[in-house]
Protein backbone atom coordinates (compact mmCIF):
# COMPACT_ATOMS: atom_id res chain seq x y z
CA UNK A 1 0.00 0.00 0.00
CA UNK A 2 1.12 3.81 -0.98
CA UNK A 3 1.80 6.00 1.28
CA UNK A 4 -1.20 8.06 -0.45
CA UNK A 5 -3.17 4.96 -0.07
CA UNK A 6 -2.73 4.75 3.68
CA UNK A 7 -3.49 7.75 4.28
CA UNK A 8 -6.73 7.80 2.47
CA UNK A 9 -7.34 4.37 4.54
CA UNK A 10 -6.79 6.63 7.57
CA UNK A 11 -9.29 9.04 6.39
CA UNK A 12 -11.74 6.42 6.29
CA UNK A 13 -11.22 5.66 9.88
CA UNK A 14 -10.96 8.80 10.81
CA UNK A 15 -14.04 10.17 9.56
CA UNK A 16 -15.65 6.93 9.49
CA UNK A 17 -18.99 8.53 11.90
CA UNK A 18 -19.69 10.02 7.91
CA UNK A 19 -19.31 6.76 5.66
CA UNK A 20 -20.44 4.04 7.81
CA UNK A 21 -23.83 4.75 6.85
CA UNK A 22 -22.93 3.67 2.84
CA UNK A 23 -20.62 0.77 4.51
CA UNK A 24 -23.86 -0.69 6.47
CA UNK A 25 -25.76 -0.19 3.62
CA UNK A 26 -23.22 -2.09 1.51
CA UNK A 27 -23.33 -4.91 3.76
CA UNK A 28 -26.88 -5.03 4.69
CA UNK A 29 -27.83 -5.29 0.71
CA UNK A 30 -25.42 -7.48 0.10
CA UNK A 31 -26.12 -9.57 2.73
CA UNK A 32 -29.81 -9.61 1.78
CA UNK A 33 -29.69 -10.12 -1.65
CA UNK A 34 -26.60 -12.61 -1.55
CA UNK A 35 -29.38 -14.29 0.31
CA UNK A 36 -32.35 -14.16 -1.96
CA UNK A 37 -30.04 -14.74 -4.90
CA UNK A 38 -29.75 -18.37 -4.47
CA UNK A 39 -33.57 -19.09 -5.72
CA UNK A 40 -32.61 -16.15 -8.55
CA UNK A 41 -29.60 -18.13 -9.55
CA UNK A 42 -31.46 -21.88 -9.17
CA UNK A 43 -34.57 -20.59 -10.99
CA UNK A 44 -32.60 -19.57 -14.18
CA UNK A 45 -33.70 -16.22 -13.64
CA UNK A 46 -30.35 -14.40 -13.16
CA UNK A 47 -31.31 -11.66 -15.63
CA UNK A 48 -34.52 -10.50 -13.60
CA UNK A 49 -32.53 -8.82 -11.47
CA UNK A 50 -30.38 -6.81 -13.78
CA UNK A 51 -33.73 -6.49 -15.63
CA UNK A 52 -35.57 -5.11 -12.80
CA UNK A 53 -32.42 -2.95 -11.47
CA UNK A 54 -32.34 -0.77 -14.83
CA UNK A 55 -36.17 -0.63 -14.53
CA UNK A 56 -35.64 0.56 -10.88
CA UNK A 57 -32.61 3.05 -12.05
CA UNK A 58 -35.03 4.33 -14.74
CA UNK A 59 -38.37 4.80 -12.20
CA UNK A 60 -35.31 7.61 -10.47
CA UNK A 61 -34.53 8.79 -13.89
CA UNK A 62 -37.97 9.25 -14.39
CA UNK A 63 -38.56 11.46 -10.84
CA UNK A 64 -36.26 13.54 -11.53
CA UNK A 65 -37.24 14.92 -14.74
CA UNK A 66 -40.93 14.79 -14.25
CA UNK A 67 -40.41 16.77 -11.31
CA UNK A 68 -38.28 19.22 -13.10
CA UNK A 69 -40.96 19.30 -15.95
CA UNK A 70 -43.93 19.47 -13.64
CA UNK A 71 -42.97 21.97 -11.38
CA UNK A 72 -39.59 23.74 -12.61
CA UNK A 73 -39.68 26.48 -9.96
CA UNK A 74 -40.02 24.44 -7.21
CA UNK A 75 -37.74 21.89 -8.22
CA UNK A 76 -34.94 24.38 -9.23
CA UNK A 77 -35.24 26.02 -5.70
CA UNK A 78 -35.03 22.49 -4.32
CA UNK A 79 -31.74 21.88 -6.28
CA UNK A 80 -30.08 24.89 -5.08
CA UNK A 81 -31.44 23.98 -1.81
CA UNK A 82 -28.84 21.35 -1.36
CA UNK A 83 -28.34 17.34 -2.59
CA UNK A 84 -31.22 16.27 0.27
CA UNK A 85 -33.33 18.56 -0.83
CA UNK A 86 -32.84 18.67 -4.80
CA UNK A 87 -33.53 14.64 -4.49
CA UNK A 88 -37.26 15.13 -3.11
CA UNK A 89 -38.87 18.29 -3.96
CA UNK A 90 -41.74 16.99 -2.76
CA UNK A 91 -43.10 13.16 -1.84
CA UNK A 92 -44.72 12.72 -5.29
CA UNK A 93 -41.18 13.00 -6.67
CA UNK A 94 -39.57 10.50 -4.61
CA UNK A 95 -37.14 8.64 -6.59
CA UNK A 96 -37.40 5.62 -3.89
CA UNK A 97 -41.04 5.70 -4.69
CA UNK A 98 -40.41 5.86 -8.31
CA UNK A 99 -37.53 3.01 -8.33
CA UNK A 100 -40.18 0.81 -6.31
CA UNK A 101 -43.47 1.62 -8.51
CA UNK A 102 -40.58 0.63 -11.54
CA UNK A 103 -39.18 -2.47 -9.77
CA UNK A 104 -42.58 -3.50 -9.28
CA UNK A 105 -43.78 -2.86 -12.97
CA UNK A 106 -41.23 -5.25 -14.01
CA UNK A 107 -41.40 -7.64 -11.86
CA UNK A 108 -45.37 -8.12 -12.97
CA UNK A 109 -44.14 -8.56 -16.44
CA UNK A 110 -41.83 -11.28 -15.15
CA UNK A 111 -44.76 -12.98 -13.22
CA UNK A 112 -46.98 -12.65 -16.47
CA UNK A 113 -47.14 -15.21 -18.77
CA UNK A 114 -46.13 -14.76 -22.13
CA UNK A 115 -46.80 -18.29 -23.93
CA UNK A 116 -49.73 -17.02 -25.37
CA UNK A 117 -48.12 -14.00 -27.04
CA UNK A 118 -45.56 -16.91 -28.33
CA UNK A 119 -42.80 -15.34 -26.72
CA UNK A 120 -40.73 -16.21 -23.93
CA UNK A 121 -40.00 -15.09 -20.35
CA UNK A 122 -36.68 -14.23 -21.10
CA UNK A 123 -37.75 -12.19 -24.11
CA UNK A 124 -40.02 -10.21 -22.17
CA UNK A 125 -36.91 -9.54 -19.77
CA UNK A 126 -34.69 -8.67 -22.59
CA UNK A 127 -37.52 -5.86 -23.52
CA UNK A 128 -37.84 -4.48 -19.86
CA UNK A 129 -33.90 -4.88 -19.17
CA UNK A 130 -33.48 -2.80 -23.17
CA UNK A 131 -36.56 -0.49 -23.06
CA UNK A 132 -35.75 0.67 -18.93
CA UNK A 133 -31.81 0.85 -20.15
CA UNK A 134 -32.60 3.06 -23.36
CA UNK A 135 -35.01 5.27 -21.29
CA UNK A 136 -32.65 5.92 -18.24
CA UNK A 137 -30.01 6.80 -20.58
CA UNK A 138 -32.22 9.42 -22.81
CA UNK A 139 -34.08 11.09 -19.31
CA UNK A 140 -30.67 11.09 -18.30
CA UNK A 141 -29.91 13.46 -21.30
CA UNK A 142 -32.59 15.79 -20.63
CA UNK A 143 -31.64 16.46 -16.79
CA UNK A 144 -28.36 17.93 -16.28
CA UNK A 145 -28.28 19.04 -12.84
CA UNK A 146 -28.75 14.97 -11.08
CA UNK A 147 -26.27 13.89 -14.15
CA UNK A 148 -24.12 12.72 -11.42
CA UNK A 149 -27.02 11.39 -9.36
CA UNK A 150 -28.27 9.54 -11.90
CA UNK A 151 -24.67 8.03 -12.77
CA UNK A 152 -24.27 7.34 -9.22
CA UNK A 153 -27.51 5.32 -9.62
CA UNK A 154 -26.62 3.09 -13.21
CA UNK A 155 -23.40 2.19 -11.70
CA UNK A 156 -22.96 2.96 -8.12
CA UNK A 157 -20.56 5.43 -7.61
CA UNK A 158 -22.03 6.99 -4.60
CA UNK A 159 -19.11 7.46 -1.74
CA UNK A 160 -22.15 8.63 0.81
CA UNK A 161 -25.85 7.35 1.06
CA UNK A 162 -28.60 9.33 2.93
CA UNK A 163 -29.76 8.40 5.99
CA UNK A 164 -32.95 7.55 5.03
CA UNK A 165 -31.53 4.89 2.28
CA UNK A 166 -29.68 3.51 5.27
CA UNK A 167 -33.18 2.99 7.44
CA UNK A 168 -34.72 1.61 3.57
CA UNK A 169 -32.27 -1.07 3.28
CA UNK A 170 -32.19 -1.84 6.67
CA UNK A 171 -35.78 -2.29 6.83
CA UNK A 172 -36.07 -4.33 4.15
CA UNK A 173 -33.59 -6.35 5.34
CA UNK A 174 -35.21 -7.13 8.78
CA UNK A 175 -38.52 -7.83 7.02
CA UNK A 176 -37.01 -9.26 3.88
CA UNK A 177 -34.53 -11.40 5.01
CA UNK A 178 -36.46 -12.74 7.67
CA UNK A 179 -39.80 -13.67 5.64
CA UNK A 180 -36.78 -15.56 3.65
CA UNK A 181 -35.02 -16.96 6.66
CA UNK A 182 -38.72 -18.63 7.57
CA UNK A 183 -39.63 -19.81 3.93
CA UNK A 184 -36.46 -21.56 2.64
CA UNK A 185 -37.46 -24.53 2.49
CA UNK A 186 -40.68 -23.44 1.42
CA UNK A 187 -39.25 -21.97 -1.84
CA UNK A 188 -36.54 -24.47 -2.71
CA UNK A 189 -39.48 -26.70 -3.01
CA UNK A 190 -41.70 -24.66 -4.91
CA UNK A 191 -38.84 -23.95 -7.17
CA UNK A 192 -37.45 -27.30 -7.63
CA UNK A 193 -40.73 -29.28 -8.39
CA UNK A 194 -43.45 -26.79 -8.59
CA UNK A 195 -45.98 -29.75 -9.77
CA UNK A 196 -45.16 -31.96 -6.56
CA UNK A 197 -45.71 -29.13 -4.39
CA UNK A 198 -48.75 -27.60 -5.70
CA UNK A 199 -50.03 -31.40 -5.23
CA UNK A 200 -49.38 -31.69 -2.17
CA UNK A 201 -51.10 -28.66 -1.21
CA UNK A 202 -48.41 -25.83 -0.96
CA UNK A 203 -49.61 -22.18 -1.61
CA UNK A 204 -47.22 -22.00 -4.41
CA UNK A 205 -48.71 -19.07 -6.42
CA UNK A 206 -48.60 -17.12 -3.28
CA UNK A 207 -44.96 -18.34 -2.14
CA UNK A 208 -43.90 -17.63 -6.02
CA UNK A 209 -45.68 -13.98 -5.20
CA UNK A 210 -43.86 -13.42 -2.07
CA UNK A 211 -40.22 -14.24 -4.15
CA UNK A 212 -40.74 -12.08 -6.94
CA UNK A 213 -42.54 -9.15 -4.86
CA UNK A 214 -39.18 -9.61 -1.85
CA UNK A 215 -36.87 -9.13 -5.35
CA UNK A 216 -38.70 -6.56 -6.91
CA UNK A 217 -38.50 -4.57 -3.51
CA UNK A 218 -34.73 -5.35 -2.45
CA UNK A 219 -33.54 -4.62 -5.68
CA UNK A 220 -35.61 -0.95 -6.10
CA UNK A 221 -34.44 0.11 -2.23
CA UNK A 222 -30.99 -1.09 -3.08
CA UNK A 223 -30.83 0.22 -6.64
CA UNK A 224 -32.05 3.33 -4.86
CA UNK A 225 -29.06 3.54 -2.18
CA UNK A 226 -26.34 1.71 -4.15
CA UNK A 227 -26.42 1.41 -7.88
CA UNK A 228 -27.96 -1.15 -10.43
CA UNK A 229 -24.72 -2.54 -11.13
CA UNK A 230 -23.39 -3.62 -7.35
CA UNK A 231 -26.92 -4.56 -7.11
CA UNK A 232 -27.00 -7.07 -10.60
CA UNK A 233 -23.90 -8.58 -9.06
CA UNK A 234 -24.98 -8.54 -5.23
CA UNK A 235 -27.88 -11.04 -6.50
CA UNK A 236 -26.11 -13.28 -8.86
CA UNK A 237 -22.54 -13.56 -8.08
CA UNK A 238 -21.86 -14.25 -3.87
CA UNK A 239 -24.68 -17.12 -4.94
CA UNK A 240 -23.10 -18.55 -7.43
CA UNK A 241 -19.96 -18.84 -4.96
CA UNK A 242 -21.74 -20.09 -2.67
CA UNK A 243 -23.14 -23.24 -5.22
CA UNK A 244 -19.28 -23.33 -5.88
CA UNK A 245 -17.91 -23.96 -2.05
CA UNK A 246 -20.66 -26.50 -0.89
CA UNK A 247 -23.34 -28.77 -2.01
CA UNK A 248 -25.36 -28.68 1.04
CA UNK A 249 -28.04 -26.52 0.38
CA UNK A 250 -28.23 -24.68 3.88
CA UNK A 251 -24.74 -23.85 3.92
CA UNK A 252 -25.23 -22.11 0.72
CA UNK A 253 -27.63 -19.55 2.17
CA UNK A 254 -25.31 -18.99 4.67
CA UNK A 255 -22.07 -18.63 2.74
CA UNK A 256 -24.37 -16.93 -0.32
CA UNK A 257 -25.42 -14.15 2.98
CA UNK A 258 -21.91 -13.66 4.10
CA UNK A 259 -19.78 -13.44 0.66
CA UNK A 260 -22.93 -10.83 0.02
CA UNK A 261 -21.83 -8.34 3.08
CA UNK A 262 -18.13 -9.20 2.63
CA UNK A 263 -18.73 -7.65 -0.99
CA UNK A 264 -20.40 -5.06 0.05
CA UNK A 265 -18.16 -3.83 3.18
CA UNK A 266 -14.93 -5.72 1.47
CA UNK A 267 -15.78 -3.72 -2.32
CA UNK A 268 -16.77 -0.04 0.08
CA UNK A 269 -13.23 -0.07 1.82
CA UNK A 270 -11.07 -0.98 -0.82
CA UNK A 271 -12.69 1.65 -3.23
CA UNK A 272 -11.78 4.16 -0.36
CA UNK A 273 -8.30 2.45 -0.25
CA UNK A 274 -7.59 2.48 -3.61
CA UNK A 275 -9.13 5.47 -5.11
CA UNK A 276 -12.12 3.46 -7.29
CA UNK A 277 -15.20 3.76 -7.68
CA UNK A 278 -17.36 2.32 -4.97
CA UNK A 279 -20.49 0.10 -7.37
CA UNK A 280 -17.65 -1.49 -9.71
CA UNK A 281 -15.35 -1.84 -6.73
CA UNK A 282 -17.62 -3.51 -4.74
CA UNK A 283 -18.73 -5.88 -7.99
CA UNK A 284 -15.17 -6.62 -8.71
CA UNK A 285 -15.02 -7.92 -5.34
CA UNK A 286 -17.93 -9.82 -5.79
CA UNK A 287 -16.10 -10.95 -9.20
CA UNK A 288 -12.97 -12.35 -6.93
CA UNK A 289 -14.73 -14.01 -4.65
CA UNK A 290 -16.44 -15.72 -6.90
CA UNK A 291 -13.07 -16.56 -9.04
CA UNK A 292 -11.39 -17.48 -6.07
CA UNK A 293 -14.83 -19.93 -5.07
CA UNK A 294 -14.69 -21.56 -8.72
CA UNK A 295 -10.68 -21.97 -8.41
CA UNK A 296 -11.08 -23.57 -5.33
CA UNK A 297 -13.89 -26.17 -6.54
CA UNK A 298 -11.77 -26.80 -9.31
CA UNK A 299 -8.86 -27.87 -7.68
CA UNK A 300 -10.67 -30.00 -5.48
CA UNK A 301 -12.25 -31.34 -8.30
CA UNK A 302 -8.67 -32.25 -9.80
CA UNK A 303 -7.64 -33.50 -6.61
CA UNK A 304 -10.65 -35.75 -6.32
CA UNK A 305 -10.66 -37.13 -9.72
CA UNK A 306 -6.88 -38.05 -9.76
CA UNK A 307 -7.45 -39.79 -5.64
CA UNK A 308 -10.28 -41.56 -7.71
CA UNK A 309 -7.73 -42.86 -9.90
CA UNK A 310 -5.47 -43.78 -7.55
CA UNK A 311 -7.95 -46.22 -5.50
CA UNK A 312 -8.90 -48.00 -8.54
CA UNK A 313 -5.11 -48.49 -9.77
CA UNK A 314 -3.84 -49.43 -6.42
CA UNK A 315 -3.06 -53.10 -6.73
CA UNK A 316 -5.51 -55.24 -4.60
CA UNK A 317 -4.09 -56.54 -1.26
CA UNK A 318 -6.89 -59.27 -0.49
CA UNK A 319 -5.81 -62.53 -0.59
CA UNK A 320 -7.55 -65.20 -2.91
CA UNK B 1 -55.71 -48.34 6.74
CA UNK B 2 -58.21 -47.14 4.07
CA UNK B 3 -60.98 -49.54 3.58
CA UNK B 4 -60.56 -51.01 0.03
CA UNK B 5 -61.96 -49.95 -2.44
CA UNK B 6 -62.92 -46.37 -0.77
CA UNK B 7 -63.65 -43.66 -3.53
CA UNK B 8 -60.40 -41.29 -3.60
CA UNK B 9 -61.17 -39.58 -7.32
CA UNK B 10 -63.84 -39.70 -9.48
CA UNK B 11 -64.23 -38.41 -13.19
CA UNK B 12 -67.58 -38.27 -14.39
CA UNK B 13 -67.60 -36.83 -18.34
CA UNK B 14 -64.42 -35.55 -17.89
CA UNK B 15 -63.27 -33.51 -20.98
CA UNK B 16 -59.39 -32.50 -20.92
CA UNK B 17 -57.53 -30.04 -23.56
CA UNK B 18 -56.07 -27.08 -23.77
CA UNK B 19 -57.11 -23.05 -24.65
CA UNK B 20 -60.80 -24.27 -24.92
CA UNK B 21 -59.80 -27.42 -27.10
CA UNK B 22 -60.63 -30.64 -26.05
CA UNK B 23 -58.23 -33.25 -26.95
CA UNK B 24 -60.10 -36.24 -25.83
CA UNK B 25 -63.63 -37.41 -25.78
CA UNK B 26 -65.14 -37.43 -22.43
CA UNK B 27 -64.02 -39.87 -19.42
CA UNK B 28 -65.59 -41.27 -16.42
CA UNK B 29 -63.48 -43.22 -14.46
CA UNK B 30 -63.29 -44.25 -10.41
CA UNK B 31 -60.48 -44.97 -8.35
CA UNK B 32 -60.97 -46.51 -5.04
CA UNK B 33 -58.35 -47.26 -2.45
CA UNK B 34 -55.71 -49.76 -2.74
CA UNK B 35 -56.02 -49.80 -6.60
CA UNK B 36 -53.31 -49.74 -8.97
CA UNK B 37 -54.10 -47.81 -12.15
CA UNK B 38 -51.83 -48.07 -15.49
CA UNK B 39 -52.17 -44.85 -18.06
CA UNK B 40 -51.15 -45.65 -21.34
CA UNK B 41 -51.51 -44.38 -24.56
CA UNK B 42 -48.64 -43.90 -27.51
CA UNK B 43 -46.46 -40.48 -27.21
CA UNK B 44 -48.38 -37.15 -27.25
CA UNK B 45 -51.94 -39.74 -26.41
CA UNK B 46 -53.17 -37.00 -23.69
CA UNK B 47 -51.67 -38.90 -20.64
CA UNK B 48 -49.99 -35.83 -19.10
CA UNK B 49 -52.61 -33.68 -19.81
CA UNK B 50 -55.23 -36.21 -18.01
CA UNK B 51 -53.01 -36.12 -15.08
CA UNK B 52 -52.48 -32.80 -14.65
CA UNK B 53 -56.25 -31.88 -14.77
CA UNK B 54 -57.22 -34.81 -12.33
CA UNK B 55 -54.35 -33.04 -10.06
CA UNK B 56 -56.14 -29.56 -10.30
CA UNK B 57 -53.27 -28.23 -12.41
CA UNK B 58 -55.40 -27.85 -15.42
CA UNK B 59 -58.99 -26.85 -15.66
CA UNK B 60 -61.44 -29.70 -17.05
CA UNK B 61 -63.27 -28.47 -20.05
CA UNK B 62 -66.57 -30.18 -18.98
CA UNK B 63 -67.32 -32.99 -16.61
CA UNK B 64 -66.36 -32.90 -13.14
CA UNK B 65 -63.14 -34.57 -10.95
CA UNK B 66 -64.22 -35.01 -7.45
CA UNK B 67 -61.79 -35.79 -5.06
CA UNK B 68 -62.25 -37.09 -1.57
CA UNK B 69 -62.37 -34.30 0.65
CA UNK B 70 -59.38 -34.73 3.28
CA UNK B 71 -57.36 -36.85 0.81
CA UNK B 72 -53.87 -36.71 0.35
CA UNK B 73 -52.25 -36.19 -2.93
CA UNK B 74 -48.67 -37.19 -3.79
CA UNK B 75 -46.69 -36.73 -7.15
CA UNK B 76 -43.66 -38.26 -8.31
CA UNK B 77 -42.48 -36.39 -11.41
CA UNK B 78 -40.50 -37.47 -14.04
CA UNK B 79 -36.89 -37.57 -13.48
CA UNK B 80 -36.06 -35.45 -16.12
CA UNK B 81 -38.18 -32.63 -14.50
CA UNK B 82 -35.91 -32.18 -11.47
CA UNK B 83 -33.16 -29.64 -12.48
CA UNK B 84 -29.59 -31.11 -11.35
CA UNK B 85 -28.84 -27.86 -10.91
CA UNK B 86 -30.27 -27.54 -7.46
CA UNK B 87 -28.21 -29.54 -4.73
CA UNK B 88 -30.83 -31.44 -3.20
CA UNK B 89 -29.91 -33.93 -1.00
CA UNK B 90 -31.35 -37.24 -0.86
CA UNK B 91 -32.97 -36.63 3.07
CA UNK B 92 -34.20 -33.17 2.06
CA UNK B 93 -35.83 -34.13 -1.11
CA UNK B 94 -37.63 -36.86 0.94
CA UNK B 95 -38.37 -34.00 3.83
CA UNK B 96 -40.25 -32.42 1.24
CA UNK B 97 -42.51 -34.82 1.24
CA UNK B 98 -43.48 -34.01 4.93
CA UNK B 99 -44.25 -30.27 3.40
CA UNK B 100 -48.00 -29.13 2.71
CA UNK B 101 -50.36 -26.39 3.98
CA UNK B 102 -50.31 -27.50 7.71
CA UNK B 103 -46.30 -27.40 7.29
CA UNK B 104 -45.37 -24.77 4.54
CA UNK B 105 -42.15 -23.81 6.16
CA UNK B 106 -41.21 -27.67 7.75
CA UNK B 107 -38.99 -24.93 10.39
CA UNK B 108 -37.96 -27.72 12.44
CA UNK B 109 -36.86 -30.33 9.97
CA UNK B 110 -35.53 -32.14 12.36
CA UNK B 111 -38.72 -33.52 13.62
CA UNK B 112 -39.26 -35.12 10.23
CA UNK B 113 -36.05 -37.49 9.94
CA UNK B 114 -37.14 -40.00 11.66
CA UNK B 115 -40.36 -39.86 9.11
CA UNK B 116 -38.04 -39.75 6.24
CA UNK B 117 -35.64 -42.41 7.30
CA UNK B 118 -38.03 -44.92 7.33
CA UNK B 119 -39.35 -44.17 3.91
CA UNK B 120 -36.21 -44.42 2.32
CA UNK B 121 -35.64 -47.61 4.68
CA UNK B 122 -38.82 -49.02 2.84
CA UNK B 123 -37.29 -47.81 -0.48
CA UNK B 124 -34.22 -49.56 -0.06
CA UNK B 125 -32.30 -45.68 -0.13
CA UNK B 126 -31.27 -45.31 3.44
CA UNK B 127 -27.98 -46.28 2.52
CA UNK B 128 -27.65 -42.98 0.21
CA UNK B 129 -29.08 -40.13 2.25
CA UNK B 130 -26.18 -37.73 2.30
CA UNK B 131 -26.00 -38.23 -1.34
CA UNK B 132 -27.14 -35.67 -4.11
CA UNK B 133 -30.03 -36.64 -6.00
CA UNK B 134 -28.14 -35.53 -9.26
CA UNK B 135 -25.44 -37.66 -8.19
CA UNK B 136 -27.55 -40.89 -7.99
CA UNK B 137 -27.89 -43.70 -11.04
CA UNK B 138 -31.62 -43.71 -12.71
CA UNK B 139 -33.21 -46.47 -10.67
CA UNK B 140 -31.47 -45.23 -6.81
CA UNK B 141 -32.75 -41.58 -7.99
CA UNK B 142 -36.69 -43.29 -8.81
CA UNK B 143 -36.70 -45.16 -5.76
CA UNK B 144 -35.84 -41.92 -3.72
CA UNK B 145 -38.61 -40.26 -5.79
CA UNK B 146 -40.71 -42.74 -4.63
CA UNK B 147 -39.50 -42.57 -1.02
CA UNK B 148 -40.50 -38.87 -0.86
CA UNK B 149 -44.56 -40.36 -1.91
CA UNK B 150 -44.14 -42.72 1.16
CA UNK B 151 -43.00 -40.07 3.47
CA UNK B 152 -46.32 -37.63 2.40
CA UNK B 153 -48.51 -40.69 3.66
CA UNK B 154 -50.59 -40.04 0.44
CA UNK B 155 -53.99 -41.92 -0.12
CA UNK B 156 -53.54 -41.04 -3.56
CA UNK B 157 -50.08 -41.31 -5.66
CA UNK B 158 -49.43 -40.24 -9.20
CA UNK B 159 -46.47 -41.40 -10.77
CA UNK B 160 -44.94 -39.88 -14.45
CA UNK B 161 -43.14 -42.22 -16.74
CA UNK B 162 -41.22 -43.93 -12.93
CA UNK B 163 -39.16 -46.52 -15.19
CA UNK B 164 -37.98 -44.24 -18.14
CA UNK B 165 -34.88 -44.40 -19.09
CA UNK B 166 -34.13 -47.06 -16.43
CA UNK B 167 -32.23 -50.54 -17.64
CA UNK B 168 -34.31 -53.50 -17.41
CA UNK B 169 -33.21 -54.55 -13.78
CA UNK B 170 -33.98 -50.82 -12.12
CA UNK B 171 -36.72 -51.13 -14.55
CA UNK B 172 -37.73 -54.48 -12.39
CA UNK B 173 -37.15 -53.41 -8.85
CA UNK B 174 -38.93 -49.66 -9.33
CA UNK B 175 -42.34 -51.85 -10.52
CA UNK B 176 -41.87 -53.74 -7.64
CA UNK B 177 -41.34 -51.12 -5.37
CA UNK B 178 -45.22 -49.67 -6.71
CA UNK B 179 -46.52 -51.89 -6.11
CA UNK B 180 -45.40 -52.08 -2.45
CA UNK B 181 -46.57 -48.49 -2.27
CA UNK B 182 -50.16 -49.27 -2.33
CA UNK B 183 -49.84 -51.52 0.51
CA UNK B 184 -49.00 -48.65 2.84
CA UNK B 185 -52.19 -47.23 3.93
CA UNK B 186 -53.91 -48.92 1.04
CA UNK B 187 -53.37 -45.76 -1.25
CA UNK B 188 -54.05 -46.28 -4.68
CA UNK B 189 -51.76 -45.47 -7.30
CA UNK B 190 -52.05 -44.00 -11.13
CA UNK B 191 -48.55 -44.56 -12.66
CA UNK B 192 -48.13 -43.02 -16.48
CA UNK B 193 -46.36 -45.45 -18.01
CA UNK B 194 -45.21 -46.15 -21.64
CA UNK B 195 -44.22 -50.21 -20.45
CA UNK B 196 -47.76 -50.85 -21.81
CA UNK B 197 -47.42 -55.02 -21.17
CA UNK B 198 -45.61 -54.72 -17.42
CA UNK B 199 -48.16 -52.07 -16.91
CA UNK B 200 -51.32 -53.99 -17.79
CA UNK B 201 -49.77 -57.12 -15.81
CA UNK B 202 -49.45 -55.26 -12.58
CA UNK B 203 -52.10 -52.90 -12.86
CA UNK B 204 -55.68 -53.64 -11.53
CA UNK B 205 -57.49 -51.11 -13.80
CA UNK B 206 -56.48 -48.97 -16.82
CA UNK B 207 -57.06 -46.25 -18.73
CA UNK B 208 -55.80 -46.10 -22.69
CA UNK B 209 -55.77 -42.64 -24.52
CA UNK B 210 -55.22 -41.90 -27.88
CA UNK B 211 -56.12 -38.01 -28.84
CA UNK B 212 -55.29 -39.41 -32.38
CA UNK B 213 -57.90 -42.03 -32.67
CA UNK B 214 -60.25 -40.60 -29.97
CA UNK B 215 -59.82 -43.00 -27.58
CA UNK B 216 -60.28 -42.61 -23.74
CA UNK B 217 -61.31 -46.11 -22.47
CA UNK B 218 -61.08 -46.88 -18.49
CA UNK B 219 -61.66 -50.47 -17.18
CA UNK B 220 -59.63 -53.42 -16.16
CA UNK B 221 -56.66 -54.02 -16.89
CA UNK B 222 -57.81 -57.78 -18.25
CA UNK B 223 -61.19 -55.84 -20.46
CA UNK B 224 -58.34 -52.97 -21.57
CA UNK B 225 -56.34 -55.89 -23.53
CA UNK B 226 -59.30 -57.50 -25.02
CA UNK B 227 -60.80 -54.14 -25.52
CA UNK B 228 -61.15 -53.46 -29.68
CA UNK B 229 -59.68 -50.23 -28.81
CA UNK B 230 -56.82 -51.54 -27.35
CA UNK B 231 -55.87 -53.75 -30.36
CA UNK B 232 -56.57 -50.56 -32.97
CA UNK B 233 -53.97 -48.52 -31.05
CA UNK B 234 -51.22 -50.61 -30.24
CA UNK B 235 -52.54 -53.66 -33.17
CA UNK B 236 -49.55 -53.69 -35.10
CA UNK B 237 -47.52 -54.68 -32.36
CA UNK B 238 -49.56 -57.37 -30.78
CA UNK B 239 -47.80 -60.45 -30.91
CA UNK B 240 -44.41 -59.70 -31.93
CA UNK B 241 -42.87 -59.39 -28.50
CA UNK B 242 -44.28 -56.67 -26.51
CA UNK B 243 -45.97 -53.20 -27.09
CA UNK B 244 -44.04 -50.67 -25.22
CA UNK B 245 -44.69 -47.73 -26.69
Amino acid sequence: MTDGAASTMGDLFANLSIFKDAIWVGGLAGALLGFIGVHIVLRRMVFASSAIAQAAALGVALSFWISAVVDPARHAAGHIAGPAAHLAPSLLFEPVLWAIAASLAATLVFIANPTHLHLTRESLLGFVFLASGAGAVIVGDKITQEAHDLNAILFGSAVVVQSMDLYLVAGATVLLLGGHVALWRALLFVGYDPMGAYVQGMPVRALNAFLFLSVGLAVALCTRALGALPVFAFSVLPAMAALALTARIGAVFVLALVLGAASGVGGYVVSFGADLPVGATQTATAVALLAAALTWRFARSRYERSARARTASAPRTDAA
Amino acid sequence: MLPPGERLLRADGLVVGYDRTPILPPLSATIGAGELWAVIGPNGSGKSTFVRTALGLVKPLGGVVERKPGARLAYVPQQSMLDAIFPISVIDFVLMGLQGPRNVSLWRAGHGLADARAALDVAGARAFERKQLRDLSGGQRQRVLIARALATDADLIFLDEPTAALDATAEHEVLELIERLRGKRGAAVVMVTHLVEDGLERADRALLLDRDRGVALAATAREIRSAPEFAHVYGRFVGRGGVDA
